[in-house]
């Protein structure tokens, strides 16, 4: 018996290992068999258990407007709450001066010693008082460099600044010190102590690979040892680490993976360079980027292993996709955002007084590449945030509207991204055929629903750990 | 490779789709050869012949890109209301607007 009464609701589909995968405007996912959409499109289905699923999960409507309309809307919204919050992450570049020399700096960092390129208190004030024009009940004030450990008087004054104004704004408000660790001397502890300051450091693995990437022969020492330093200051749990994948790291994943958890650490974010200041060295990105999809599966599968054997490890890239996948809420992750996580949910006060409208288009600005200025500290907010180049960039920064992405079934679980797309690809709106972001995200989101149809009662048990 | 195409079957917008796609990994040519024929003439990236592999994937992606046709053209009023009735807070939206 098949049943001609029922209406299409929005949804798309795609192939994966041999199934037909269908993802609706919600992010719910139905695995069903090869040729199922011509069945629904046909309306050839059958009433069995998958047509009821299509009708429960919102995939087709046995009534011209779904019953559940009003829940369908409420969770469309509930996906897309990031942005009634507006920006909630501020990051004060302070310096470009560093003590590392990492092979790969995104940063564009200087000499130690360098002069003039620090931020001074006035272009502080200014940035404060502009972070506090966001409308947003949740701020977090994240300080960049450069090594911005180096500058600890001017992180002093940024938050008795910010606190002082918060006297009056009532807003929640969260510190976070990205740095080496390895300068962390003890007045940057006690101010991070004494304002919960959360610090956040960067460990690309074991000794040998962690030395090789920084140029230096005692880095991943001073680092370990920042990082006890920092967990007796403030707190074992707030310090965490990221990691980058340089090209020789991608001959180690399970040993990167093996020395998080010998430190201590309950996550890992398999994260793969970015093509931005000193890392567009690397010539071949393409071959990088196979490179790294495998190296990612091969760390992916050791992160399993260990949960499997009772070590609850996160790897915080797929915690963030399946959050989507597996949950009716967004995150807060502004790589993987639509509309996308620029001005949206961060903005850049730079040492210079530039504001821009990512991390990573501040690092373009260092190639003399202002593209994504948006202003400086001396304009107002919302000649910034509401201008005319955030209105350009406003333009392309939804992937329900990008072609190539716009009927992607993965799109609810990924990301715009027009600063990326601007650096590798010459322009904002970007071609998804040739991107590389597209490459490497989209195999890794496939894999991970690979994992879910083929290994299911083996992974989903983790899975639902990491995103409960 | 070459292949012609009916419009009818394919529609342009459709047979774009594909060819954007592919577009990665090969060179491609269209010609609207009359009201009702398309040729797609398809190389390497290098000029090189391509294997029937190649056209079965060019098959495969018109027939999954027709089929994302319909369901959009069938659910673009629907995704309208949804979306309004999640972002637009208008309570007045109903059956009739469909039809509007």
């Amino acid at each position: 018996m098949t049943d001609k009464e029922y209406y299409l609701l929005p949804f798309d589909f795609t192939e994966i290992s041999g199934k037909e995968v269908l993802v609706n405007e919600l992010g719910d996912m139905i695995i069903s068999p090869k040729g199922t959409v011509q069945k629904i499109v046909d309306r050839s289905l059958h009433k069995d258990d998958l047509y009821k699923s299509l009708v429960a999960n919102f995939f087709i409507s046995e009534q011209i407007i779904p019953p559940l309309v009003e829940i369908y809307a409420e969770r469309l919204r509930e996906k897309k709450r990031f942005l009634e919050s507006w920006t909630g992450l501020h990051i004060f570049v302070l310096t470009l001066r560093c003590n590392q020399n990492c092979v790969y700096c995104q940063a564009s960092s200087q000499n130690e010693e360098s002069n003039g390129c620090t931020m001074s208190k006035e272009t502080m004030a200014k940035s404060v008082e502009l972070m506090f024009r966001s409308p947003s009940d949740s701020i977090t004030m994240e300080f960049q460099g450069g090594e911005p450990s180096l500058v600890p008087d001017l992180i002093e004054y940024g938050i008795e600044l910010a606190e002082e104004r918060n006297k009056e704004a009532g807003k929640e408000i969260h510190y976070v010190l990205c740095t080496n660790s390895i300068h962390l001397t003890d007045r940057m502890l006690d101010i991070c102590k004494k304002y919960g300051v959360v610090i956040s450091t960067s460990l690309d693995g074991p000794a040998f690979l962690h030395n090789s990437n920084r140029g230096k022969k005692d880095s991943y020492e001073k680092v370990v040892a920042g990082i006890e330093k920092g967990r007796q200051a403030v707190g074992h749990d707030k310090v965490s680490a990221l990691m980058t994948t340089s090209v020789e790291g991608l001959n180690y994943p399970i040993e990167i993976v093996d020395e998080y958890v010998k430190l201590g650490f309950h996550s890992l974010f398999l994260r793969a360079l970015n093509p931005y200041g000193l890392a567009t060295h690397n010539d071949n990105w393409s071959e990088y980027t196979d490179r790294f999809i495998e190296f990612y599966k091969k760390a992916f599968e050791h992160i399993l292993e260990l949960n499997k054997q009772g070590t609850y490890f996160v790897e915080e890239f797929a915690a963030i996709v399946l959050r989507k996948m597996l949950t009716p809420y967004c995150t807060g992750f502004v790589d993987l955002q639509s509309p996308a996580g620029v001005i949206n949910s961060v903005l850049i006060y730079n040492y210079d007084g530039g504001v821009y409208c990512s991390d990573e288009s501040r690092m373009l600005a260092e190639f003399n590449d202002y593209t994504f200025r948006l202003g400086s500290v001396d304009d107002k907010y919302e000649d910034l945030v509401f201008g005319k180049k955030a209105k350009e960039i406003a333009n392309v920064w939804a992937n329900e509207a990008l072609a190539g992405c716009s009927d992607c079934a993965l799109k609810q679980y990924c990301g715009a991204d027009p600063v990326r797309n601007y650096s590798t690809q010459g322009d904002m709106y970007g071609n998804r055929a040739t991107s590389l972001l597209c490459r490497k995200n989209k195999a890794i989101i496939e894999y991970l629903i690979s994992l879910i149809i083929g290994r299911h009662d083996e992974v989903m048990p983790i899975f639902r750990s990491w995103v409960s | 490779m070459t292949l012609i195409l009916d419009k009818k079957i394919y529609n342009d917008s459709v047979i774009s789709k594909v060819v954007y796609w592919m577009s990665g990994d090969y060179k491609i040519v269209r010609i609207s050869l009359d009201e009702f024929k398309e040729q797609i003439d398809l190389v390497g990236a290098n000029g090189e012949c391509v294997d029937s592999l190649v056209e079965e994937k060019f098959f495969q992606l018109l027939n999954d890109f027709k089929l994302r046709q319909v369901v959009a053209d069938e659910t673009r009023d629907i995704k309208t209301i949804l979306y309004a009735k999640a972002f637009a807070e208008d309570e007045d939206l109903s059956e009739e607007d469909i039809h509007d």
